[in-house]
């Protein structure tokens, strides 16, 4: 019995720790190409939720099969924002740039919900295709169709960039980047553009796992900022620089909350600052960071 | 084939270059020397596009550089390898030099040039999968002149490549830059090594606190009891 409580949490906690780990790796990207905190991640995470709650009701477009369409539409308008107002910013010296682009994201982070409870109401918004709710059984431990839809988008989602970042031209120009930003542009990298580009598959990300946070629970003009905290969580658990890592320690985040839930009941929330401060005590560089 | 007219430069509020003026023709090996802080590294940092002159010209084969990004500059065939090397540490030495190769022109040539680098420096092949922040500080600099090299450079500056070398370390990198010269490709060098930089040089520009101080043929340098005093210490006692 008690075996099978805690392998039900278990998967539970791979199935949640999947989602930790998709947000957190569009967060490490942009941080750790170009150095901006943002803050709003979880924002745009809010706006590709709702995106998909729109394609579900009104065009009746399964939310899984409008993830690409999503992850368009949030690439664009990500591109948008950073062009509008992050790029004027990039030029300046990097302890000025960290510091002015956390606050202009911070400034989205509380415009945000405000213009989508002004647009869209704050009522709660569910995306419930037929196949929601429902769940099979595999080895005593019951699994939800929609959570494991979850767990493989994130995991193709994250192979996928990996495989971008190691693989392509581009890719190895990104990581250049984040390696030395001025020996990239003296090889002919166009720095701007990698930067204007990775922001952009950042909120794609964010847009992705909007979706996915969108199907498993309500949607809502406020739903973006505890995602941003997790993932900023996870990114100190992970280090800043890996997106295997991100992804891994989202996972283990994942089962940890889960698993201890047993025990600590509504307390779980605060376990994740608890790892958070004893991280950045006692091991500053994350778990798979460099030091 | 470049031409710096007049250049004022500013870090900020601070002026670091007056009035600088130079000339690298078709290839030509040109030195530029002077003290730390002189403004050696800001002079190639403009050519190359990272800074933009307050005023004054710079001009590369009939091109103007001075409002052109630095990655425009690079495809149109000028290099800075910079101080400190810059190369990317956690990433293979075959990683970096694959990125040397990224403007389109010299993509398409990278075949070629893959062979000619791996030439130059065998090291670099033996080494291809190491990653790159574990090489020796020798190797480190092989590897970014290597890349510089796989970007075609018509004119290639090299900032300090002999910074913090071994002497015989630092005595093959000059015969290498020395072989580069020969196969074609022009060469600014910016060297604190005075002795080295006239003795490859034909022509040397000496800078000091941010002005052209002196230039000309070596030769006629090193003859120049100021020179002698100043940068290489063989003046009268």
């Amino acid at each position: 019995m008690m075996f099978g409580l805690v392998a039900q949490t278990f998967v539970n906690g791979i199935n949640i720790g999947a989602l930790y780990g998709l947000i957190a790796v569009g967060l490490s990207l942009t941080f750790g190409v170009m150095k901006i905190l943002n803050v709003a991640h979880g924002e745009f995470l809010m706006v590709g939720g709702y995106m998909a709650f729109w394609l579900f009701t009104l065009y009746d477009i399964d939310p899984l099969l409008g993830l690409p369409l999503i992850a368009i539409a949030l690439f664009l308008l990500g591109a948008a924002f950073y062009k509008l107002l992050f790029s004027g910013l990039a030029r300046f010296h990097e302890e000025t740039k960290v510091k002015n682009t956390l606050l202009v994201a911070f400034g989205l982070f509380l415009i945000f919900p405000q213009v989508a409870r002004w647009l869209w109401t704050a009522d709660e918004r569910a995306i419930t295709p037929f196949y929601s709710g429902e769940s099979f059984p595999i080895l005593g431990v019951r699994c939800g169709y929609v959570p494991l839809a979850g767990l493989l988008v994130a995991v193709v989602v994250i192979l996928g960039l990996h495989l971008l970042l190691t693989k392509t031209y581009f890719g190895k120009s990104v990581r250049a980047t984040t390696e030395n930003w001025k020996s990239a542009k003296l090889i002919g990298i166009n720095v701007e553009r990698t930067y204007l580009i990775t922001f952009a598959l950042g909120t794609a990300l964010a847009g992705l796992a909007g979706v996915l946070v969108g199907m498993t629970q309500t949607v809502t003009p406020d739903m973006g900022m505890p995602w941003t905290i997790t993932a900023l969580i996870v990114l100190v658990l992970a280090g800043i620089g890996s997106v295997g890592g991100a992804f891994f320690a989202g996972i283990i985040l994942g089962v940890v909350e889960s698993v201890s839930a047993i025990f600590m009941g509504p307390y779980t929330v605060a376990l994740g600052m608890v790892i958070f401060l004893l991280i950045l005590m006692f091991r500053p560089q994350g778990l798979f960071g460099k030091a | 084939m470049l031409e710096v007219n007049n250049v004022d430069v500013y870090h900020g509020d601070l002026q670091a270059l007056w009035d600088v003026s130079l000339k690298v023709e078709e290839g030509e090996l040109v030195s530029l020397i002077g003290a730390n802080g002189a403004g050696k590294t800001t002079t190639v940092e403009t050519i190359s596009g990272l800074l933009t002159p307050a005023s004054g010209t710079v001009i590369f084969n009939g091109v103007c550089l001075d409002k052109e990004p630095t990655h425009k500059v690079v495809a149109l065939g000028v290099c800075l390898i910079p101080e400190e090397k810059g190369i990317f540490p956690g990433m293979s030495v075959l990683e970096n030099l694959e990125l040397g190769a990224f403007t389109p022109e010299s993509r398409k040539a990278r075949n070629e040039t893959f062979e000619s680098v791996y030439k130059l420096f065998p090291v670099l092949e033996e080494r291809r999968k190491q990653v790159a922040g574990t090489l020796s500080g020798g190797e480190q600099q092989m590897l970014a002149i290597g890349r510089g090299l796989m970007a075609k450079p018509k004119l290639l500056m090299c900032d300090e490549p002999s910074l913090g070398l071994a002497p015989l370390i630092m005595k093959s990198i000059f015969e290498v830059i020395e072989q580069i010269n020969k196969s074609g490709v022009s060469i600014l060098l910016v060297e604190q090594n005075v002795r080295a930089a006239l003795g490859l040089a034909k022509r040397a520009y000496i800078i000091e606190n941010g002005h052209v101080a002196r230039h000309g043929d070596t030769k006629s340098l090193l003859d120049d009891e100021k020179v002698r005093d100043a940068y290489l210490g063989t003046g009268s006692v």
